[in-house]
């Protein structure tokens, strides 16, 4: 593809400074940037969470977080799931990613709605409040982070599980904001010529997101609002003293639930897709195929909600259904994994740092694909079910899928965003730090799930000891690795070399390589044409 | 049908070939489960099963090849990279599935990773300079849409069949409730008016080869070579009672009845763990399930049964 | 605001409010579902007596299950009844109050094995409606049934040969006297 482009006036001069620039900013960039800032944050208080859990399990008798008879375990795995969630790879990969790359892959000049765009921001700050004061107001909420009643309802009578649900009601609001956001931007503001056939991968996977989030976060929204109303006002919509269903809930929460995990991976998708096809220096293989396939997954992933559900005692023909759904999801997926390797089949590949990340998503996403697949069999599931195999599943996908997508997508655009390049030799060595690392920790999950280990256990029999041993020594390795992040971004910041406005060479070529590194603070004022 | 049925020969060679872990692996194969009768089928244990368990070892072996543990764990071992020991029909079923997923899916991520490796080798920058401009190859497309549904379709065959028949429920010859509470199981045995609270063991009162953790007072005692219905239900918030050796976990969800079965076939003492969060000693209210002979547990029901015991019911 | 811009936000905030909506419809019709379809093990209400009896014999088996709030006894008095496909079976369960308060309970109700929930009919339960016991008062609660004939019509309910059907009292949380 090429883009005849016309650099528009620079208007540095006309928009608010100080304070002013960043709590009223409408700009799709600086907002970017502050859920940048804020997802580093969430990543920087949900990781030591994780760095916690991991020293309490290193060994048998773990006494680090054993207050409150083991209550401050289970509130630190649930702070750790809802911050790595909600306050981490949604903020970065959606808000921050989606915010600044979107309108500029698109040639648009901002987003449809700016004001809109800051709310959606500003709500997140005081979300992020509550559910810090969760972690502290009495006992704690303990509930992990899917809060199954009645341990949420009877099970926590203190305000502490309200401040944790109002915390999600906020963060869901700022969602759904959001998520109309982009839809009408996406679908409303592309440059003259770029057909939905012709936006970038990245473009799509934020538009499938967004209608993710539309049609699941209400129903997140409405499961929290019922429960809030059981635990506050009287009603019985899940206590089973009043005529209420607890299984009722788990049913919302995944129609919710399972949505999300993609909400969180589908961006991740578009990213990885730019990466590939960047550094072979080729488009994307398949390219409709690609689109449509993260459509799919994000229909599929409305139909497979009870899979995760699988020992609550359902119909034998619904989890027979259950199962053949959720098997289906595999197809899309290997398409998109087959056509990244097509990508880059001829290609001229170079290993940036962005690049190993994509290749390290690519093999250990195939990893938590396959796992995937096994726990889709609702017979096999029964028997890992709340084991650590899903532990060491979820985190697959997530921790090295998502998490790998944030880091190939950063060090590809943080000569982007901030105009100053990142030496290759320090991001190579984070990313085999990092590769190493959460390998190291999830991994041997496998075996401890296998071998029957329960999940969200503070204390477990001794047999279990040696493969938690390994992966606590892989999350002090991947937890330095994260330190050693926060000093590469501020080595890039301070002593990195002037950004060219494509760094890339020929591979970039969507819109935002077009515009200086950093682009000027309004862009696309005048669309540019796409041919 | 057809189809299935030769899916489902392909899958009993398959797995009697690389899976065949049990002394008898061929008799959860003939479970048309409602029509079992008690202890009809005890173990055989012809010679044929055998070599290919050792072939199953040396394979598994060969794979993960510091295995210190693999034999007879009715508990977790050290180091421990697999299931425990099956020692229930379904069990049983479910092992061979997993690891024939176990073997279909190994070669899917190691197919992956050699292309990877091929490709960052073969089309790096230094050895080919100029990039292909292909971006489509419509057949290419098609078959790698194809062939994972060819492998999907192969793998729910079986998939479908262990659901069904951990849903069919034999005949049961004793039925016992397994009630959740924070945090501890109370077992009652309807027909023959026991119930008692099985409460794990602390540390300090473990005696000697006891699991710290897994250890509870009370067992539950059950049959071998018996059907026994399990039925579960909870005091208070959601459990879930598992025995990975059974392949059996189901939640315990208050205001309702959940049912499932088990038919253990070896002597043993099987431990399991709460597998649902249920607030702070949520790691603490393990699962102990003793599977004795027949004349064994008619003698355990004897001593069980005296004034003292509070009748089921309340 | 542009047009275009005005009418894609209408669309798409009212798609929300429709999934909002239906999620608060969520829990009338996920009753309804499970009293259409047993899902759960839900037992139906007989409209009508059977009008044919099958020679299948199914064993029903009681279970009774109290929550801690509620401070009373409650148990079947027999553990289970062999009925015919069609037959009416009449059951009782015993409960007495063994605070010195009046209290009052609600029961919640299903059958195992789940499946059999669609075939299982109740004419008459203590479980439609809130009990009250006084102080130490006692009481038997009947509960009327019959098996759905055209379970044997069922290849997937050959199986099933013996029906648990399961009570659990609740101290209702606002009883509406």
């Amino acid at each position: 593809m090429s883009y005849a482009t016309t650099i528009d006036h620079v208007h540095n001069a006309d928009h608010p400074t100080g304070w002013r620039r960043w709590v009223l900013s409408t700009n799709h960039k600086d907002i970017g940037t502050m859920y940048i800032i804020f997802g580093a944050f969430g990543a920087l208080f949900g990781s030591t969470l994780s760095l916690l859990i991991r020293l309490q399990l290193a060994h048998p008798h773990g006494t680090l977080l054993s207050g409150g008879e083991f209550q401050i375990y289970n509130i630190v795995i649930t702070a750790h799931g809802l911050l790595m969630i909600f306050f981490f790879v949604m903020p970065v990969l959606i808000g921050g990613f989606g915010n600044w790359f979107v309108p500029l892959m698109i040639g648009a000049p901002d987003m449809a709605f700016p004001r809109l765009n800051n709310i959606s921001f500003w709500l997140l700050i005081p979300s992020l409040v509550l559910l810090t004061l969760s972690i502290v107001v009495g006992s704690g909420a303990g509930t992990g982070w899917t809060f199954y009643p009645p341990l949420s309802s009877i099970g926590h009578p203190d305000a502490a599980v309200d401040f944790m649900l109002v915390s999600l009601h906020l963060a869901g609001a700022s969602s759904i904001l959001g998520a109309i956001n982009f839809i009408t931007t996406i679908f409303n503001m592309r440059a003259p010529g770029m057909t939905m056939h012709k936006a970038p991968l990245f473009v799509w996977g934020i538009l499938v997101t967004a209608f993710l989030l539309l049609l699941a976060v209400p129903v997140l929204a409405g499961a929290i609002t019922m429960l809030l109303t059981d635990r506050g006002f009287g009603t019985s919509f899940f206590e089973p003293a009043g005529g209420g269903d607890p299984l009722l809930f788990q049913h919302l929460f995944w129609f919710f639930g399972h949505p999300e995990v993609y909400i969180m991976i589908l961006p991740a998708f578009g990213v990885i897709s730019q990466v590939i096809s960047t550094f072979a220096r080729k488009p994307v293989f398949g390219y409709l195929g690609m689109a449509y396939a993260m459509v799919s997954i994000g229909v599929i992933g409305f139909v497979v909600w009870a899979h995760h559900m699988f020992t609550v005692g359902m119909d034998v023909n619904a989890n027979a259904y259950f199962t053949a759904a959720t098997l289906i999801i595999a197809v899309p997926t290997g398409i998109k994994i087959f056509s990244w390797i097509a990508t880059m089949w001829g290609g001229s590949l170079t290993f940036e740092t962005p690049m190993l990340y994509a290749i390290g998503f690519i093999i250990l996403f195939v990893i938590g694909g396959v796992t995937g697949v096994t726990l889709a069999n609702g017979g096999v599931d029964i028997s890992l079910h709340d084991t650590y195999f899903v532990v060491a599943h979820f985190h697959y996908v997530l921790s090295m899928g998502a998490l790998f997508g944030i880091f190939a997508g950063f060090y590809y655009w943080f000569p982007k965003m901030t105009g100053k390049m990142i030496p290759e030799w320090m991001g190579n060595i984070h990313f085999w730090i990092t590769f190493v690392g959460v390998n190291l920790i999830f991994f041997p999950m496998h075996f401890l799930g296998l071998a029957g280990m329960p999940r969200r256990i503070p204390d477990y029999p001794d047999a279990y000891s040696g493969w938690n041993y390994i992966a606590s020594l892989g999350a002090l390795l991947t937890f330095a690795g994260a330190i050693y992040f926060a000093l590469i971004v501020y080595y890039g910041f301070k002593w990195g070399k002037k950004a060219p406005s494509n760094p890339w060479g020929p591979g970039a070529t969507t819109l935002e390589w077009t515009l200086p590194s950093p682009p000027p603070f309004h862009t696309f004022e005048t669309q540019p044409h796409v041919s | 049908m057809r189809g299935l049925q030769t899916i489902d020969s392909f899958l009993q060679d398959f797995s009697g070939l690389l899976c065949a872990h049990n002394a008898c692996p061929r008799e959860s194969e003939e479970l048309p489960v409602p029509r079992l009768k008690a202890g009809a089928k005890d173990c055989k244990d012809p010679k044929g099963p055998k070599q290919s368990r050792k072939r199953l070892h040396l394979f598994l072996t060969l794979i993960f090849s510091f295995v210190p543990y693999l034999a007879h764990a009715d508990h977790p071992k050290p180091w421990q990279m697999y299931y425990q020991d099956p020692v229930t029909p379904v069990m049983d079923h479910l092992y061979d599935f997993h690891t024939l997923l176990l073997c279909i899916e190994g070669t899917i991520v190691l197919i992956v990773g050699a292309l990877l490796i091929y490709v960052i080798i073969r089309f790096r920058a230094s050895k080919n300079a100029a990039p292909s401009k292909v971006a489509h190859n419509t057949l290419l497309e098609v078959i790698w849409t194809a062939i994972p549904v060819l492998i999907l379709v192969f793998i729910a065959f079986p998939s479908f069949k262990l659901l069904y028949m951990m849903d069919v429920t034999p005949k049961a010859d004793l039925t016992i409730k397994a009630i959740g509470n924070q945090w501890y199981w109370t077992y009652e045995y309807p027909d023959h008016n026991i119930r008692f609270d099985s409460n794990i063991v602390p540390e300090d009162q473990l005696k000697s080869g006891q699991f710290r953790l897994l250890e509870v007072d009370n067992r539950v005692i059950v049959p071998t070579h018996t059907n026994i219905r399990i039925i579960t239900t909870s005091s208070d918030v959601l459990h879930s009672w598992a025995v990975p050796a059974f392949g059996v976990k189901r939640d315990s969800v208050p205001g309702r009845l959940n049912e499932t079965w088990f038919h253990v076939k070896k002597e043993g003492v099987y431990y399991g763990q709460c597998s649902e969060l249920c607030g702070v000693k949520h790691g603490f209210m393990p699962i102990v399930v003793e599977a004795v002979t027949k004349a064994q547990f008619e003698q355990w029901l004897v001593s069980k049964k005296n004034p003292a015991q509070t009748p089921s019911g309340g | 605001m542009k047009e275009y811009h005005r009418s894609t936000l209408i669309i798409l905030s009212s798609l929300a409010f429709v999934m909002l909506a239906i999620t608060f419809a969520s829990s009338a019709l996920f009753r309804m579902f499970c009293e259409k379809t047993g899902h759960g093990g839900t037992t139906q209400v007989a409209k009508r007596l059977p009008i044919r009896v099958e020679q299948r014999v199914i064993t029903v088996r009681f279970n009774a299950d109290i929550q801690p709030q509620l401070p009373w006894d409650f148990k079947p008095l027999q553990k289970e009844i062999k009925v015919k496909a069609g037959e009416v079976g009449l059951a009782f369960y015993h409960g007495k109050n063994l605070s010195p308060h009046h209290t009052v309970g609600m029961a919640t109700y299903n059958v195992t094995p789940h499946k059999a929930g669609i075939y299982f009919n109740k004419v008459e339960c203590f479980c439609f409606l809130e009990q009250h016991l006084e102080g130490e008062q006692a009481t038997d609660f009947p509960v009327q049934f019959f098996i759905d004939p055209d379970i044997v019509k069922d290849p997937t309910m050959d199986d099933v040969d013996t029906i648990t059907l399961s009570y659990t009292f609740f101290r209702l949380k606002k009883p509406s006297l």
